[in-house]
């Protein structure tokens, strides 16, 4: 195996794979220390540290290795939960409770992510507002930042923001790993157009009702992140809801398929990326004339992003999120990074260099904050 | 016209790693220029509504905002409008409200602060009753429903 990593150059030696990690370790550096460590209080100090150190350390084994897939998905799964952590740490400390009150939907104060973006273009359009009770710019999470962030991410990284971006997909990322085998093989493919069906439904719905329909109705992660205080049967239907999507299709279904079941069928945001897909520069190819049909990416892509037929047809879908997980299992080494405009089965190694740099670059700057902030609160637990 | 889509490709790219990199310097900047957007402001639905008129007594201010009949097509039967009391507001709120300017009194509200209790009487049959009474970081607020015709 060795070997042909050696021969198609994926694998780099231990100096090279240093040198292909310095500029990410002096970009990182700077972003997490402004340039200057502070050792004032050690437990912060410690926590930039073993940050800084986790994301370096897993993008140099990127490179010395060849595989991408495994270190990505460390830091995906370590990013979500770490959110979670921080915005439920930071519920109980200002409010006491992960539900937020009506007093803070007066005020506006809803920390606001991007998954509301699809529903208040309609909205933003006709009506020339934005129909979330969150802050347009100042304070934490608010409107302005969010979708800055989201925009240059899609637009770089299309659909590859769902495994390289998004705070919330390293949920079912991370529990679609917990069998070596799935129990359910067979889901047909035309369950990935779901996700359209659902931004058709809440673009429309919270457009007619100016009110974002899939956060207040269907979300499920409102069950590891805030939602509204159960205190009326409506209230209690949804968080009923919100829990049971999360039970399904964030934990039990991705278990039972090994697929990231929520992101194929349920998100909307996922469909709106997957779009972005026909933008972006970065693409997953496959080299036909080395593709010996095993169909062995089809079989661990995690998004219903490949069949057979495209395979054959030596083209990935647009739903693919470009997580390299087909990239790292295919024997042959037929399917690759790729840059458009440049035919599969070459200048691969460039291709792959740039888009791991762009992608996990954005990847390590999002989350360093959040998980920095959770590192800092376990280690004050610890001691 | 292969070698110009390699280069097209190839420069896009590179354009978008120029992206990334300027992105979370530039974060700050960025997003105050898009708070500036004419778009980029809170449906009344949210934030409550222009404030019309303020009530200023020797402690507190009432802020009485413009009803809010927003739709996506036209505006609804249906709204509200909110009331927010600030400054050093009494135990128990007693304010007589005109939201209408039509110079009658629309509706009474009495707000038990200490029990959280809110009774609203109606003087105006478009007058339907409270949607919300909550205390905030401010002092206290009400949205009382209504309907316009
Ligand atoms: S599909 Fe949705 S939840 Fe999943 S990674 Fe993409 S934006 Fe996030
Ligand atoms: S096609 Fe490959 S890179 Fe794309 S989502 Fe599937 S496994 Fe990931």
């Amino acid at each position: 195996m060795d070997n042909v990593l050696e021969k198609t150059g994926m694998k780099k030696s231990f100096g090279k794979s240093l040198l292909y990690t310095l500029p990410m370790f002096l970009i990182t550096f700077m972003f997490m220390t402004g340039g200057k460590p502070n050792f004032s209080d050690p437990a912060s100090a410690l926590a930039v540290l073993t940050v800084f150190l986790l994301v370096n350390v897993l993008y140099f084994f990127m490179h010395y290795t060849g595989k991408t897939d495994r270190y990505r998905a460390v830091l995906f799964i370590i990013f979500a939960l770490s959110l979670s952590y921080t915005l439920i740490h930071n519920m109980l400390e200002v409010r006491k409770s992960m539900s937020f009150s009506q007093a803070d939907i007066l005020e506006c104060k809803i920390p606001f992510c991007h998954l509301v973006i699809p529903m208040m273009i309609l909205p933003a359009v006709f009506t020339k507002s934005i129909i979330f009770p969150g802050s347009i710019i100042g304070g934490f999470a608010n409107i302005s930042s969010m979708v800055v962030l989201w925009l240059i991410a899609t637009i770089v990284l299309g659909r590859g923001f769902c495994s390289w971006g998004c705070f919330y997909g390293g949920w079912d990322d991370g529990f679609s790993r917990i069998r070596k085998k799935p129990v359910i093989k067979k889901i047909s493919e035309l369950w990935r157009w779901m996700p359209f069906a659902v931004l058709i439904m809440v673009a429309l719905t919270s457009a007619l009702a100016l009110m974002p329909t899939y956060c207040s109705w269907i979300c499920p992660f409102k069950a590891v992140t805030e939602f509204e205080q159960v205190t009326s049967v409506e209230s209690a239907t949804k968080a009923g809801i919100f829990l049971s999507l999360f039970g399904g299709l964030v934990i039990a279904l991705p278990v039972m398929t090994r697929k990231r079941t929520q992101c194929s069928f349920l998100c909307p945001m996922g469909a709106v990326n997957t779009l972005a897909n026909k933008i972006t520069p970065f693409t997953v190819k496959i080299d036909k004339n080395s593709c010996n049909e095993c169909f062995k990416c089809v079989e661990v892509c995690p998004l219903y992003a490949l069949t057979p037929a495209d395979i054959k047809a030596g083209k990935v879908s647009l739903f693919c999120s470009k997580c390299g997980k087909c990239v790292d299992a295919c024997p042959k080494k037929a399917i690759n990074y790729g840059i458009r405009g440049i035919p599969a089965g070459t200048m691969k190694n460039f291709s792959r260099n740039l888009f791991l740099f762009v992608s996990f670059l954005f990847m390590a700057i999002f989350s360093a904050g959040s998980i920095i902030s959770t590192f800092h609160g376990l280690l004050k637990l610890i001691f | 016209m292969k070698k110009v889509k390699i280069i097209a490709g190839i420069s896009w790219a590179f354009l978008c790693l120029i992206m990334i990199i300027i992105l979370f310097p530039g974060l700050n900047s960025f997003s105050v220029s898009v708070s500036k957007l004419p778009f980029m402001k809170l449906n009344p639905k949210y934030s409550g509504g222009e404030i019309a008129k303020q009530m200023i007594t020797a402690s507190c201010t009432l802020d009485i905002r413009k009803p809010v009949f927003n739709g996506f097509f036209k505006e609804r039967n249906s709204g509200f409008v909110q009331l927010d009391w600030h400054g050093t507001i009494p135990e128990t709120i007693k304010d007589s409200i005109d939201y209408d300017n039509d110079g009658n009194k629309d509706f009474c509200v009495l707000i038990d602060r200490k029990d959280s209790k809110t009774v609203l009487s109606p003087f105006n049959k478009k007058v339907k009753g409270v949607i919300i009474s909550t205390p905030t970081s401010y002092g206290w607020a009400v949205r009382v429903g209504l309907d316009k015709n």
